[in-house]
């Protein structure tokens, strides 16, 4: 039990914020609004699964929104020139896994460090999307019927697919010996290396990862809204916060998929909520950053180290 | 020094506990001005835990400890400075990115106007330096010096200022001959000066020879507190251990010796650290590499293990040529590597020690993708037992097992895989004399079954018992070699100096 006090207390924090929710309007946990609310947190639970990997090995992806915007207009592009629905698929999941190679080839192979790599990819993936789109079509691309059945259709396609992914990275991080590589590179990279871990390799695969992820929730995205290099604007904030609020380090080593879905449903519950209520994003922000405070508080409260200990 | 006088510090009652451990339980002890005192006991036995309740580090759950008969407060680190106690801690704590001159002031710097006094600071570091007789480069980050140098650092450091007891635990753990001397020596000067040593070793010779009085520990309790005139070595271990231990003693016959060759190093040359590295290890065979701290036997490990790149030359196992600067080329060729720097290299602290022991065999516990808890915990029992690490168990961290303990544990997890040439680099440091007996009996066994073992050490007795050959080396060349069978420690330390410091001694 006492492995998973945080994930209890997190638990906790999301009744509260409920609670509060139900207060203030019973309706907002009517299922016909949460179900309405729902369609954005399976974008942010698919990036969070390639972030926790990353922030457990002591990376950072600041690019991720960017990476999403870039997929939209090349998913874009393809519709516009009407492409056949599973062309324009893979050309965006193609985007999605370069932006994402190219981060992890300069982490990996490079060795710079990845706050100044995905600083830096974080605004060049952004600029290249607007440019592009104001390139060739000049305004948001609506999806195609193809896109829109993938997605919205009565298939839940995406839904699917998160549990698959969620589940997946879930065994791959604590079940297998990639895994252990990660939190081995989190704890300490050089004895890591000295064991003969392929650093390179998994790091270059798990920014590699979340390009991909990315690709696919600009699908989700672009299908749901438009295709536009709007796309996923300042959801790097959420996404690192849910990972964060879930209980991985920031210092690498330690984290859990577990952790990371429920500050996936703290975040996008508080964000649906204020923003319905209130109507006032600006009120959001300063609601996610209270959020994250009061979680880090917890974390150090519950797992309060001995001072002996260092 | 009488036996009469007042103790400089008094020591009542203290306990300590960790979880389920009993790392101290109502330890008495006391120190005299003026007196040497060594501190004894198996790994784990709770030496470090007395040391670093004395520094303040960690508070006691009972009893007092007294200086000059004023009460000592718990945990508070200045509170012990302010009463002249020093202390050099088993691991170093050095700040890695800091040069020598910022390490040895950090935290009382000395300042002009409100400015850093760099200048003044330089000198008195070369002054310490000069009085412990090493040269280190002072604007050097402390990451580019070695184990040993650094603990020279932190021997400068605690001689900076001026004590009335200096705690050392295992000082001299990875120090070679000439660092060790210098280091008694300046142990007896203080002595000389009134000053009290505390003083921790495995190394029973350093005891006998320094220390005036001995306390033995055993599972967390005070044994005797004895004078060393009135104690054997025999006695010694008898106190610490509770029973006789047979060292092991210089092979005779080579038994298992082949002239397959596993290993062959050709003109291995790395600019500024090592060159014209060349040596074979043949299967069965334990090729001893002695040497002075800083002459390049660590630096040749780590280019042979892949850690490090090299300019020039080649490594062949079994024929094969090795890949360059790949770790994991050289695993997979069968080459094992135990680090000189455990707590950086060796292991990964905040994991658990089963994770540790179980890093390097994560494909074979592997099964159908998954890591096989079974198959794990079958393995790092089996490990834990043929090393005795103690450890409450297999799930603890690694940061808080004793430090003999930890350096079990990374000998556990590079003997996993069945190394076909294992290479060593100060294998033991730390770890006590009946573990060390047993540690040397299970490198011989592994090599006489067709292993080629590559130890460098700077435990001379070490190198000479282990060593079918002994290569010696000096600044950065291999200066001569010899026969293990027969090889003298004068032998080795002539090889080790080099010439024109052997000239003038
Ligand atoms: N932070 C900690 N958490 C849990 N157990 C600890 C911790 N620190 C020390 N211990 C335990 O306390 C016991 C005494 O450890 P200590 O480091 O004092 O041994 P030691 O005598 O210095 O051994 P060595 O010769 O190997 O350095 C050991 O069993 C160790 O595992
Ligand atoms: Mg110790």
């Amino acid at each position: 039990m006492k492995k998973f006090a945080y994930e209890f207390f997190l638990l906790g924090l999301i009744c509260v914020v409920l609670a509060i929710a139900a207060f203030l309007d019973p309706l907002f946990l009517s299922s016909d609004v949460q179900i309405e609310l729902s369609s954005e947190i399976w974008e942010l639970g698919l990036l969070t699964l390639g972030m926790t990997l990353i922030i457990i090995t002591a990376g950072i992806d600041l690019s991720v929104g960017s990476a999403m915007g870039l997929c939209s207009v090349s998913l874009g592009l393809c519709m516009h020139a009407n492409l056949p629905t599973g062309v324009c698929v893979l050309a965006c999941l193609a985007t999605g896994l370069a932006a994402g190679a190219l981060n992890g080839s300069l982490v990996a192979f490079i060795k710079v460090h990845p706050l100044l790599v995905t600083l830096a990819t974080y605004g060049m993936y952004r600029g290249f999307a607007e440019g592009l789109q104001s390139a060739t079509t000049n305004a948001p691309v609506d999806a195609s019927e193809g896109i829109k059945a993938l997605v919205t259709g009565n298939f839940p396609l995406i839904q699917i697919l998160f549990t698959a992914l969620t589940a997946w990275t879930a065994i791959l991080l604590g079940r297998t010996a990639t895994g252990r590589g990660l939190y081995a590179i989190g704890h300490n990279e050089e004895a890591a290396r000295f064991s003969g871990i392929p650093i390179a390799k998994l790091k270059f695969w798990i920014y590699t990862y979340t390009g991909l992820l990315a690709g696919l929730a600009a699908i989700s995205y672009s299908a749901r809204r438009s295709a536009t290099a709007e796309a996923g604007l300042v959801l790097e904030l959420d996404v690192i916060a849910a990972v964060v609020i879930g209980g991985t380090s920031i210092y690498g080593g330690r984290g859990r998929i577990a952790g990371t879905l429920l500050g996936v449903l703290l975040i996008h519950e508080t964000r649906q909520f204020v923003d319905w209520y209130w109507q006032r994003s600006e009120l959001t922000l300063i609601v996610i950053g209270t959020l994250l405070i009061l979680a880090v508080l917890g974390h150090r409260f519950l797992f309060a180290q001995d001072p002996d200990t260092h | 020094m009488s036996r009469t006088s007042k103790p400089l510090i008094t020591i009542e009652n203290i306990s300590k506990s960790y979880g389920g451990v009993q790392a101290l339980s109502k330890v008495c002890l006391n120190i005299l001005p003026g007196e040497v005192h060594g501190l004894c006991g198996e790994n784990g036995a709770g030496k470090s835990t007395l040391i670093k309740c004395l520094a303040g580090v960690v508070s006691p759950e009972t009893g007092t400890i007294t200086v000059d008969g004023k009460p000592l407060s718990h945990g508070d680190i200045h509170a012990t400075e302010a009463a002249g106690i020093a202390v050099i801690h088993q691991e170093s704590t050095a700040f890695l990115d800091l040069d020598l001159v910022e390490n040895l002031f950090v935290g009382r710097e000395i300042k002009k106007y409100g400015w850093l006094n760099r200048r003044a600071m330089e000198r008195q570091a070369l002054a310490v330096m000069h009085r412990l007789d090493v040269t280190l480069d002072l604007h050097t980050p402390l990451r580019e010096f070695s184990i040993a140098q650094r603990q020279m650092v932190e021997m400068a450091r605690a001689c900076l200022r001026d004590c009335r007891l200096l705690i050392m635990d295992e000082p001299t753990a990875s120090l070679s001959a000439r660092e060790t001397k210098t280091l008694l020596g300046l142990v007896k000067q203080l002595r000389e000066s009134g000053v009290s040593v505390l003083y921790v070793s495995h190394r029973l010779e350093e005891i006998a020879e320094l220390c005036d009085r001995v306390t033995v520990f055993r599972d967390g309790r005070l044994v005797a507190t004895t004078p060393i005139d009135q104690l054997d070595r025999n006695q010694l271990i008898g106190q610490m251990v509770g029973r006789e231990i047979n060292a092991l003693t210089r092979r005779e016959e080579h038994a298992g010796q082949t002239d397959e060759v596993r290993a062959s190093i050709t003109g291995l040359y790395s600019r500024g650290s090592f060159s014209d590295i060349s040596f074979e290890v043949r299967a069965g065979e334990i090729l001893g590499i002695g040497g002075l701290v800083g002459a390049g036997r660590s630096e040749v490990a780590r280019a042979i293990f892949g850690a490090d790149r090299y300019d020039q030359g080649e490594i062949k196992i079994d024929g094969a040529s090795l890949k360059k600067g790949s770790i994991q080329a050289a695993i997979e060729a069968g080459i094992a590597m135990v680090p000189e720097d455990r707590q950086h290299q060796g292991l990964i602290l905040p994991m658990s020690v089963s994770e540790n022991l179980s890093l390097t065999i994560l494909t074979e516990i592997t099964r159908h993708r998954l890591i096989h808890h079974g198959h794990e915990t079958a393995q790092v029992q089996h490990l834990m037992r043929r090393l005795a690490v103690k450890a409450a168990n297999a799930k603890m961290e690694a940061a808080s097992l004793s430090g003999g303990n930890q350096q079990k544990v990374v000998l556990g997890k590079w003997l996993a895989i069945k190394p076909k040439f294992l290479i060593l680099d100060e294998p033991t440091r730390g770890v006590d004399v009946a573990a060390k007996a047993e540690i040397h009996r299970l490198i011989r066994e592994l090599t006489e079954a067709g292993m080629a073992t590559l130890i460098m050490t700077s435990d001379l007795p070490e190198l000479l018992t282990l060593s079918d050959r002994i290569q010696v080396m000096c600044e950065g060349r291999i200066a001569g070699q010899l026969d293990g069978a027969t090889a003298t420690e004068e032998q080795v330390m002539r090889l080790a100096f080099p010439r024109s410091e052997a000239q003038l001694t």
